[in-house]
C-alpha cells in the first residue's frame, strides 16, 4: 500500500473520538475509589471512636498522609495519558510525604519501649490491613487503567504504577476512618506495603494494557 | 503556550483541529505535511532497513497518529506530541524488527510456494501459522500462502487495507519470535 494512499484512507475516516479529558477521566477514578472505600465503611462501619480519634495529630496523620500521596500520584498519572509528557521535577513532590513517613516512623520507634514497638503485629492485624486496602483498592485500580487505555503513554509502566498508587493512597485514606490500629510503626509499614504492592501490580498490567 | 511557535506549528495545530472535528481535506493536509518530517527521522535513525521497511514503519506512525489523535491537547503545539508518538512507534518498530532480522513477505511466501522447498520447513511454517489467533492466522495465509491482496483480505475481512497489513506485519513478527522458541 502506497503512503499517499493510507493517508487518503485515513483522511476519510470521519472526526476524532472525543478529545482526552483528563479532569473528568480523574473525576471518574476518584468516584470509583470513592465508591467502593465508601461501601466499605457503609458495611464495617468506622470507628466508634472516630470523631474523638480525629484531633489527635498522630492519628490524623494516618489519614492525612496517604491523602497527601492520592493528591500528589493522580494529577502526575493523568498527565502521562498524553505522549509528550514528562514528569520531570514533578516527582520531586513525592519526596514530601516519603519525608514525613519516614521522620515519623524514625521517631516512634526511638520513642517507644522495644517490647510495645510491633505488639500489635499479628498474622490477624496484618492479612485486615494489607487484605483490606488491596481489596478496596482492585476494582476501581483495574477500571483506573482500563480509563487510561484511551490515552497514549510513553511510558506504560510508569503511568500504570502512578495509577496504582493514586488509587492505593485513596483506598487507604478511605480505610484509615475504620482502622483502630494508630501505632505509627504498624500503619506507616502497612498502608506503605499494600500501597506499593497496588503500585507494582498497577506497573505490570499497565505495561500490558496502556502499550498501543 | 509558552515555547516559541513557529508558523509549521500554527499550520499543524490549525490542520489538526480541523481535522479532529470531522474536516477530512485538513486532515489529509496535515497527514502529507508531517509525513516528509516523520520519512528523515525514520531514515536517520533507521540506516540499516531498507526503503521498504522504512515506509512500512512510517505508515505505522501514521496509523498510530490516527488511533490517538484525539489526545492531542489543543492548548499544546503539535510537533512535540507527533515526535513523542512518533519516538514511541518508531522504537517499537525496530524492537519488533529486531536487530537486523529482516523477513520480508515475500521471501517468505516464495520460500513455501517453491516446489523443491524442505517439507520440513513447509511443516514448520504450518505450526508457527497455527500458533497464532484464527484472525492473524487467516491473515498470514491468505496474503503469504494464497497470495491474495491486502486490500482483497480486507475487503473480504471487513477491516481497512491498513489494518490488514499492519495485522500481518504483527503476525509475521510473532511468528519469527515462535521460531526462536518464545512463546506469547
Amino acid at each position: 500500500m502506497r503512503t499517499e494512499d493510507l493517508i487518503a484512507e485515513l483522511a476519510a475516516a470521519g472526526p476524532a473520538a472525543p478529545a482526552l479529558n483528563p479532569r473528568a477521566t480523574g473525576l471518574r477514578m476518584v468516584m470509583a475509589v470513592a465508591l467502593a472505600a465508601g461501601l466499605f465503611l457503609l458495611i464495617a462501619g468506622p470507628r466508634a471512636d472516630l470523631a474523638a480519634k480525629l484531633v489527635e495529630p498522630l492519628i490524623l496523620v494516618k489519614t492525612l498522609l496517604p491523602a497527601m500521596l492520592a493528591f500528589i500520584a493522580l494529577p502526575l498519572a493523568l498527565r502521562m495519558m498524553r505522549p509528550d509528557t514528562r514528569l520531570g521535577g514533578r516527582a520531586l513532590w513525592f519526596a514530601l510525604p516519603a519525608a514525613l513517613a519516614a521522620l515519623l516512623w524514625i521517631a516512634t520507634f526511638v520513642t517507644t519501649a522495644p517490647q510495645a514497638r510491633f505488639a500489635d503485629v499479628s498474622a490477624f492485624s496484618l492479612a485486615e490491613c494489607l487484605g483490606l486496602i488491596l481489596a478496596i483498592s482492585a476494582l476501581p485500580a483495574a477500571f483506573a487503567l482500563r480509563l487510561m487505555r484511551r490515552g497514549a503513554s510513553t511510558r506504560p509502566r510508569l503511568t500504570g504504577a502512578l495509577a496504582g498508587l493514586a488509587i492505593a493512597a485513596c483506598a487507604a485514606t478511605g480505610y484509615s476512618f475504620f482502622c483502630t490500629q494508630d501505632n505509627p510503626l504498624f500503619y506507616l509499614t502497612w498502608y506503605g506495603t499494600a500501597i506499593a504492592v497496588v503500585s507494582a501490580a498497577g506497573a505490570a498490567l499497565g505495561g500490558r494494557w496502556l502499550r498501543w | 503556550m509558552t515555547a516559541k511557535t513557529t508558523d509549521r506549528d500554527r499550520d499543524w495545530a490549525a490542520a489538526l483541529a480541523a481535522a479532529n472535528a470531522g474536516d477530512g481535506r485538513a486532515y489529509a493536509r496535515f497527514l502529507q505535511s508531517v509525513t516528509p518530517v516523520l520519512r528523515g527521522v525514520i531514515r536517520a535513525r533507521g540506516r540499516s532497513l531498507g526503503p521498504d521497511q522504512q515506509e512500512d514503519i512510517l505508515q505505522e506512525v501514521l496509523l498510530a497518529i490516527h488511533a490517538k489523535r484525539h489526545t492531542w491537547d489543543p492548548a499544546q503545539p503539535v510537533a512535540p506530541w507527533l515526535y513523542a508518538i512518533a519516538r514511541y512507534k518508531v522504537i517499537d518498530a525496530f524492537r519488533r524488527r529486531g536487530a537486523g532480522v529482516h523477513l520480508p513477505i515475500e521471501d517468505f511466501a516464495e520460500g513455501l510456494a517453491a516446489p523443491e522447498a524442505d517439507p520440513t520447513a513447509a511443516r514448520d511454517s504450518a505450526v508457527l501459522i497455527g500458533q497464532l489467533d484464527a484472525r492473524s492466522a487467516e491473515i498470514v495465509r491468505a496474503v503469504s500462502l494464497a497470495g491474495e491482496s491486502t486490500a482483497e483480505v480486507g475487503a473480504r475481512m471487513e477491516m481497512s487495507e491498513g489494518a490488514v497489513r499492519v495485522a500481518l506485519h504483527r503476525a509475521i513478527g510473532r511468528m519469527a519470535r515462535f521460531a526462536k522458541g518464545e512463546r506469547e
